[in-house]
């Protein structure tokens, strides 16, 4: 608790004068410019209008990307991504002999690379980069040889470049309308999709295309398919209808633990960093409280980046092949016309879950740096008021976010665990990754 | 035989839906030739606000206004508008003129019988006391009033039950000391109410949990009596926050209605309320505008003793508003200030929403015209802000609706941000009847704010509820409009504030009055 504090009050810090960072080396300012620039990112994909779920796992590929890159090009033991993730060429590399600060490396390609990806952010949140852009800079260059500074500027600019202008052609570039089409057709037949929302926008699902994106680390969206779903049906004992009754039981008798549980991975655009957002923040809060050097957590943001963005275009794919109908629909004109779910149901179909798919891969990404007993506790949501909560591994948060849109009333079982099924398939993806030479 | 029988249900079709179709309004652009010649001007500070206040402070009947002017002055017009002519402001100094003014209210704080002007401002705010004759001077001293030092940008007031002194509540923004970090920072509500036993108000106390407040409104939300206050707040800065309503009871600490009593958690860019029984079930529905998305709520079950439990019909109503209507922008909209008024006359209340980006914010409208949604016969709403003439595209923030050439049709004034204000009148030909009103009550609370007044045509009944606060940044006191349609005449009656219901009274269309309790309506006429 007192320990996320001091992350997020991490960006006041940044205006102290006598910091003891340059003495403690260029990585301890590297580490400190990576966290807060990584910390205003999480807020920024807060107060995105455009940041839904799978566009923000995007960003935080590229960024961790970015970073990653930018310090892998000045250690001999690093390998580049480069030639393993889809379309990334070689990037640019440091002159030979030539002395370059890491910090001011991260600095300079994280500014540029956030101010890319977030260019169409509010006021408010464009001045929040502007002052940490010039705030972390000065930091970042304390006691670095005015040449190094601007020599390791200019690499880092030049890093964000590279990995700006290979973003440009994933197919998520260009996000109109907040993700929602300005024309769809939703099939019509019971077993699919159809508007959960009484918000004009969301009569139509986000992102329909998303599936379709190019993808990181895997071959392409489809590369981690899944069995359909169980067989439409709302004849009494059928294994669709006896799905839909335990969504509805379940809601029905939550216990309030249940409840803490539905609210605390609900994650919601707008009022939240959204589901891949709470994982970098747990990934963040692991690093911070393992004290990880500079490399360590480079490399997992970069991987577990990769594998929340994979997770989305993977989800994306089956959940537009498979276009199944939600809970709420099902439950409302089969069962019960007056039920009503805890949480709101987001707009696109059913199966299988977002939650479930994304939870997944970044449990197979943090266990394969942490390892499968690596116990934590996750504060992601203390300033808005929710309670922190312990778990003993990466996997057993994974599955309660899982099962907390169950709880909710956002999905059925099925779409709950062949969403995890999806994501331990992506994860290993982004775990397979060389980054040691 | 048969294709006679579909062209006369065709003909029957269409002349039904030509039924259902309101009477299109028509307004003229005045702006230039009016004389209003005012910017609400400013960076990050003046992002949100823009208000302007419409309040008769010379007693022509006329109403003259406060247009807030950011980082600039404020500047004050007198109303030299002639009835049925052309709109016409005179700019004047009166003492209102002060800078970093965001929104401003109007009302009679003293009951000395002037109209008195809370001016909210990005620093002190400045409570001004009328003089007559359009004058005012500073009385935050004199009141025992704190103007605090915050980014002000709500305003609400009532007269608590058996106080000789109003209850005002303001909201406040993002703590403007948190510029590079500023979410979850937001600055508190205070509530300031009357020091016991004296006309002046005591210290105030601060409304915690506070989440970024962008409009504020005392309303008699379950006909208790006692109004409560709801809140709107902007979820781009608050965490953990929500909507709020607080139960404010004489003498005791406000609390807020929690989710067991009914109050659901509704998380919004709140940036302003209208209120209006719109669905005529006597209790007041709220439009709160928003960015993308904007709500109707209605009591989702009503009763005796309702609980806070809202559902929202916007969707069904045709007011979400959601996205430009007309021009080449599919993008977002963005909504500030909302107001119903019949601007038809046609006894259905129609609502005007204020548009305009935040500040060039791309992922919504840069284009974003101001929505006039008239209110069919079925409760559903049509738009009609182009057909109209008032669907500008500059970057709206407050406005108001009222009549300011006293011709028995409702104008609009629009603020916008870094852009002239502008001013229309209402030209529409063929408009139904009309009766406006202005209440004056004895002694204390002169304009009966927390009054209801009912208006009866046929079997018809319009309710409106008397308020000060709502909207975004601004407010009007004086003639509250009803239109009639085809009625000749109407009975009226006054539910005064907490409760005491005055008779039904008969008054004839196209006429103003004056209403005092225990009177007959007295008919007004303004100088020609």
């Amino acid at each position: 608790m007192i320990r996320f504090a001091r992350a997020i009050s991490v960006l006041f810090m940044l205006v102290s004068a006598g910091s003891p960072l340059h003495a403690a080396g260029a990585d301890a300012r590297a580490i400190d410019v990576l966290e807060n620039w990584n910390r205003l990112v999480l807020e920024l994909v807060r107060h995105t209008p455009t940041y839904s779920p799978p566009v923000a796992s995007r960003a935080f590929a590229y960024l961790g990307v970015a970073a990653y890159e930018a310090t892998a090009s000045g250690r001999k033991g690093m390998r580049s991504l480069a030639g393993q993730l889809n379309s990334l060429s070689r990037l640019p590399s440091r002159e030979p002999d030539a002395a370059y600060d890491d910090a001011v490396v991260i600095q300079a390609a994280m500014a540029a690379a956030a101010k890319h990806l977030f260019s169409n952010t509010g006021p408010t949140g464009q001045r929040a980069m502007g002052a940490m852009e010039k705030q972390a800079a000065e930091r970042a260059a304390d006691g670095v040889a005015p040449d190094v500074v601007a020599r390791s500027t200019d690499f880092g600019d030049r890093i964000a470049a590279h990995v700006i202008e290979w973003s440009a052609s994933d197919g998520g570039a260009v996000v109109e309308n907040m993700g929602f089409p300005l024309e769809y057709q939703p099939v019509k037949h019971p077993a699919h999709w159809t508007p959960t929302s009484l918000i004009a926008q969301q009569q139509v699902p986000l992102l329909p295309g998303w599936g379709g994106n190019r993808s990181f680390a895997m071959p392409d969206g489809a590369a981690c398919p899944l069995p359909p779903p169980p067989a439409y049906s709302e004849e009494e004992g059928s294994d669709f209808r006896r799905e839909a009754e335990e969504v509805r039981v379940a809601v029905r008798d939550l216990t309030e633990d249940q409840r803490a549980i539905a609210r605390f991975w609900s994650d919601d655009p707008m009022l939240s960093p959204t589901p891949p957002g709470h994982w970098m923040s747990i990934a963040l809060q692991v690093l911070d409280e393992e004290g990880a050097d500079l490399e360590k957590r480079v490399d997992l943001l970069a991987r577990l980046g990769v594998a929340l963005a994979d997770s989305f275009i993977a989800c994306w794919h089956e959940k537009y092949a498979f276009d199944l109908v939600r809970p709420v629909t099902y439950i409302r004109r089969v069962i019960d016309p007056d039920w009503e779910p805890i949480l709101n149901t987001p707009p696109f179909p059913e199966y299988p879950s977002g939650h479930s798919t994304q939870s997944g891969a970044a449990a197979k990404v943090l266990e394969a740096a942490f390892g499968n007993s690596y116990s934590f506790e996750d504060n992601t949501h203390e300033a808005d008021g929710l309670a922190s909560r312990r778990y003993d591994s990466f996997w057993a948060a994974a599955e309660e976010a899982a099962l907390s849109r169950l709880y909710g009333g956002i999905h059925f079982r099925a779409a709950i665990e062949r969403g995890l099924d999806q994501g331990r398939c992506v994860g290993a993806y982004a775990t397979k990754l060389v980054t040691r030479e | 035989m048969r294709f006679a029988a579909t062209v006369l249900s065709c003909l029957l079709l269409a002349s039904s839906a030509a039924a259902q179709e309101p009477a299109l309004p028509r307004f003229v652009d005045e702006t230039g030739p009016s004389g209003l010649d005012a910017t609400f001007a400013g960076e990050w500070e003046f992002m949100v606000g823009g208000g302007v206040a419409v309040f008769d402070c010379n007693d022509d009947g006329f109403q003259d206004m406060l247009v807030a002017g950011g980082q600039e002055r404020a500047s004050f017009f007198r109303n030299g508008s002639r009835p049925g002519g052309r709109l016409s402001f005179e700019r004047a100094e009166g003492g209102l003129e002060l800078n970093m003014v965001s929104g401003a209210w109007p009302l009679d704080i003293d009951s000395d019988g002037h109209v008195d002007v809370a001016l909210l401002r990005v620093g002190e705010n400045v409570l001004m006391r009328g003089l007559g004759g359009c004058r005012f001077e500073r009385a935050n001293e004199a009141w025992g009033f704190d103007g605090g030092d915050d980014w002000s940008t709500a305003f609400a007031a009532t007269w608590e039950k058996g106080a000789g002194w109003p209850t005002i509540a303001i909201g406040n923004y993002v703590d403007r000391a948190k510029e590079a970090f500023p979410w979850g920072n937001c600055s508190d509500n205070r509530l300031h109410r009357p020091e016991s036993g004296e006309r002046r108000f005591a210290p105030p106390s601060a409304l915690k949990p506070s989440y970024c407040t962008l409009s504020m409104l005392f309303t008699d939300w379950n006909r208790s009596g006692t109004p409560s206050l709801r809140v709107s707040n902007d979820r781009e800065y608050y965490k953990g926050g929500q909507e709020q309503l607080w139960r404010v009871e004489p003498g005791r600490k406000p609390v807020l209605y929690t989710a067991e009593e009914g109050w659901k958690p509704l998380k919004i860019w709140g940036m302003g309320i209208a209120g209006h029984d719109v669905t005529g079930d006597g209790y007041p529905d709220y439009f709160l505008t928003s960015m993308a998305d904007n709500k109707l709520q209605t009591l989702t079950q009503g009763g005796d003793e309702p609980a806070p439990d809202y559902k929202d019909i916007a969707f069904a109503s045709g007011v979400t508003a959601h996205r430009p209507y007309t021009g080449s922008e599919v993008k977002p909209s963005t909504a500030w200030h909302a107001e119903f008024q019949d601007v038809n006359n046609d006894g259905r209340a129609d609502l005007f929403v204020a548009k305009g980006n935040v500040w060039e914010m791309p992922d919504f409208a840069q284009h974003d015209p101001n929505n006039l949604l008239l209110q069919k016969a079925d409760g559903t709403f049509v738009e009609a802000g182009d057909r109209a003439g008032v669907a500008s595209m500059r970057t709206g923030r407050g406005g108001a609706l009222a009549d300011l050439n006293l011709d028995g049709l409702v104008d609009l004034v629009v603020v916008n941000r870094n852009q002239p204000a502008e001013l229309w009148r209402n030209a529409s030909q063929g408009a139904g009847g009309w009766i406006s009103l202005r209440l004056s009550g004895d002694g204390d609370n002169r304009d009966a704010t927390g009054a209801w007044i009912e208006v009866r045509t046929g079997d018809h009944v319009q309710r409106r509820e008397v308020t000060v606060g709502g909207g975004h940044a601004g407010g009007q006191i004086g003639w509250i409009h009803f239109g009639l349609g085809t009625a000749a005449e109407a009975e009226l009656r006054v539910l005064w504030p907490h409760g005491e219901a005055g008779p039904w009274q008969r008054v004839s269309a196209n006429a103003f009055y004056d209403l005092k309790r225990d009177h007959e309506p007295e008919p007004w006429t303004p100088a020609p």
